[in-house]
């Protein structure tokens, strides 16, 4: 029993880190008051472009660390720009902001696909990155398999949890983030150029985002296809809901939904009469549970959430 | 505003026409039967869909005599699939196959409104309207035959089972794997588990992961999404896997770690679809896939099958092989006894 509670946790990190990384994206954006519902198409794109530059340089085969890290970085460049697309939409033309986000939700996936089927053709997959035991810590009995025996993207991952939390409370940009999606005629007034910090939110958003899809079709599933994100965009967007837009209760949220998703393998695995079907919406349910019971819990929500801003209309 | 909208109904109206169409077949009186393909992902997804499109280039290589002209609609959720449909119909297509039983609903539909036109879809045992052909494939037997080999080649005595969704043939496929198992190794434990899709590649290859980090050390798993926990078998050093579709022999990491694998040939049912429809039938019947009419096809990899592939198991799969041919009523693999609960 030790050794299956073992393996369902050891599967936590490495398996959260995608939901992670685009739900502290997604974070950012609804801090500064723009909710980015095209997250999902922002992954597709990231996980294509992460995926193509290894396999071209290796078509398929074994390549040098460098692609991957190519890959990375440019899904988060490729992130960066739909940020400022996005933002071009909602800040500047002052879109609504939740059918701009379905719109380039469909415009991701959809160019993903359409670039992935014209550059590589048919399903295809690549060694990607491996998992890294740090030594003597990996050796460590149950600790050693949980927290130390995973690839590298997913500890900077983690590590991004505390920064996120510095860059958001403690600098002044983060202020700046806030008091936008706060109050941004309050910040206006104060000489805070609003559109300029919606857009850097947005650009962070992206590449954050975009990584998430790289870290998906590099470390994860090592291959890239159409449906690869599979609703995992719109899961980071309701899970900065779930964690109150706080770097460390989303990190919770993320793992808690993992967990959800291998405990719900493990009990199908050890054959307990329980209908699959059930078993496979449970992580779904407990977010939507989770969400009724701390929906109350307003106080944190960023209060221009989803308005635009003009400067010249007074509210 | 008169002016654009007179102007966007010019534009509109045409595709309109064209995608209604004339609600008769304008078959081609040449002899040429035309077919159409309507898939939900793509015709190289090295599984559900491309083995139906390979099935239909195949059956018309292998019927050279015949003037067959052939179409296909990738991505169609069954929402947007009847539109594509009816340009098809339009079109003069003698056949439409929607390849999934999702399209179910859609196919009913068309063929009431177009009785000439000759339509397919499945997997599904149902007998359709007399225009509707129904196809199943019988994959127990392939099921069976892979589980064969991994209750045999498993040292654990832990095998692994990612499957979709429990219903049509995957649900088939697996509990014939089970029975194979059973069959040669009544000891072994039988993970199964499914993802509740049949193309989330990420979610296949975490219960994948799941399933080798509990000890399992052969798994297999059938649909597109299989690719994905193939991918994550790919990762152990010890573990192996069966498939599903002889395309996943050809993929980097199933060259590796692919033991074997089965596959419906669908180029049988075509050619079985084309004699029919050319003789006047126009559906109302159900084609099954098995061994016995050349349904499923099976095959070792060449540079694992010395290592892998025993010959006594070589000679327990193909006795099976047989046996199945001998019964093509296929009550050697009773597939619906298999409780998962139990295992």
């Amino acid at each position: 029993m030790l050794d299956i509670i073992t393996n369902m946790l050891s599967m936590c990190i490495p398996f959260s880190v995608a939901l992670l990384l685009a739900s502290l994206g997604e974070m950012f954006n609804q801090r500064a008051g723009v909710f980015n519902l095209g997250c999902e198409g922002v992954m597709a794109m990231g996980a294509f472009v992460g995926m193509l530059i290894p396999f071209l340089a290796g078509q398929g085969g074994a390549v040098a660390p460098v692609y991957n890290v190519l890959g990375f970085v440019s899904a988060a460049l490729l992130g960066v720009l739909f940020g400022l697309f996005f933002g071009v939409i909602t800040v500047t033309f002052r879109a609504p902001q939740g059918i701009a986000g379905i719109g380039l939700q469909m415009f991701g996936v959809g160019t993903a696909g359409t670039l992935f089927r014209h550059f590589v053709g048919g399903t295809q997959s690549i060694p990607g990155i491996s998992d890294i035991d740090i030594p003597l810590l990996s050796k460590i009995p149950f600790i050693g398999d949980v927290f130390f025996s995973h690839n590298i993207v997913a500890y900077l991952a983690y590590i991004l949890v505390p920064v996120a939390w510095y860059i958001l409370f403690k600098t002044y940009w983060g202020l700046k983030v806030r008091a936008v999606g706060t109050n941004p005629r309050a910040a206006d007034s104060m000489g805070i150029n609003v559109t300029r910090t919606r857009y850097e939110a947005l650009a962070l958003g992206g590449a954050l985002a975009g990584l998430a899809g790289a870290y998906l079709s590099i470390a994860q599933a090592k291959m890239f296809s159409d449906t690869l994100i599979s609703g995992r965009g719109f899961i980071a967007v309701a899970l900065v809901y779930f964690g109150h837009w706080h770097p460390v209760q989303i990190m919770g949220g993320a793992l808690l939904f993992t967990f959800a998703q291998t405990f719900q393998t493990v009990v199908q695995s050890m054959g307990i009469s329980f209908p699959y079907e059930l078993a496979v919406m449970l992580p779904y349910v407990l977010v939507i549970v989770v969400l009724s019971f701390t929906s109350r819990n307003q106080t944190t929500a960023p209060t221009a959430l989803g308005k635009p801003f003009n400067r010249e209309i007074r509210t | 505003m008169k002016k654009l909208l007179v102007l966007s109904l010019v534009l509109i109206l045409p595709f309109m026409a064209f995608a209604q169409g004339s609600g008769e077949s304008a078959a081609a009186d040449d002899g040429t039967i035309r077919i159409a393909l309507i898939i939900e992902n793509t015709i190289d997804d090295k599984g559900w869909c491309q083995s139906m499109h390979d099935g239909i280039t195949q059956a018309i290589a292998e019927m050279p005599d015949k003037k067959i002209e052939y179409s296909y609609a990738e991505k169609m959720l069954p929402v947007d699939a009847g539109s594509i449909a009816r340009q098809y119909v339009a079109q003069g297509y003698d056949l439409i196959i929607a390849h999934g039983a999702q399209y179910k609903n859609l196919v009913l539909e068309m063929a009431e409104e177009y009785p000439n036109v000759s339509f397919a879809f499945g997997t599904s045992s149902e007998i359709g309207p007399a225009n509707v052909f129904t196809y199943m494939p019988e994959s127990e037997e392939t099921g069976y035959i892979n589980g064969i080999i991994a209750g045999t080649d498993t040292t654990a005595d832990i095998v692994g089972l990612v499957g979709p969704v429990d219903s049509g043939d995957a649900a088939r496929y697996n509990r014939g794997f089970v029975l194979g198992v059973q069959s040669v190794n009544p000891d072994a434990k039988i993970l199964v588990a499914h993802t509740g899709s049949f193309s989330d590649y990420v979610k296949s290859s975490e219960v994948a992961t799941s399933q080798l980090g509990n000890g399992a050390d052969i798994l297999t798993g059938s649909s597109q999404q299989a690719i994905g926990a193939l991918r994550a078998t790919a990762e152990s050093p010890t573990a192996m896997w069966v498939g599903q579709d002889l395309a996943q022999l050809t993929t980097e990491e199933g060259k590796a770690k692919c033991i074997a694998a089965s596959a419906y040939n669908y180029a049988a049912v075509v050619k079985e679809l084309v004699e029919k429809i050319e003789n006047g039938t126009l559906g109302g019947e159900c084609i099954p896939m098995n061994f016995a009419n050349g349904g499923f096809v099976f095959d070792y990899n060449p540079d694992l099958k010395a290592e892998w592939v025993s010959p006594e198991l070589e000679a327990k799969i193909n006795e099976t092989i047989e046996s199945f041919k001998a019964d093509p009523d296929g009550t050697l693999a009773d597939w619906a006894s298999v409780d998962y609960s139990t295992l």
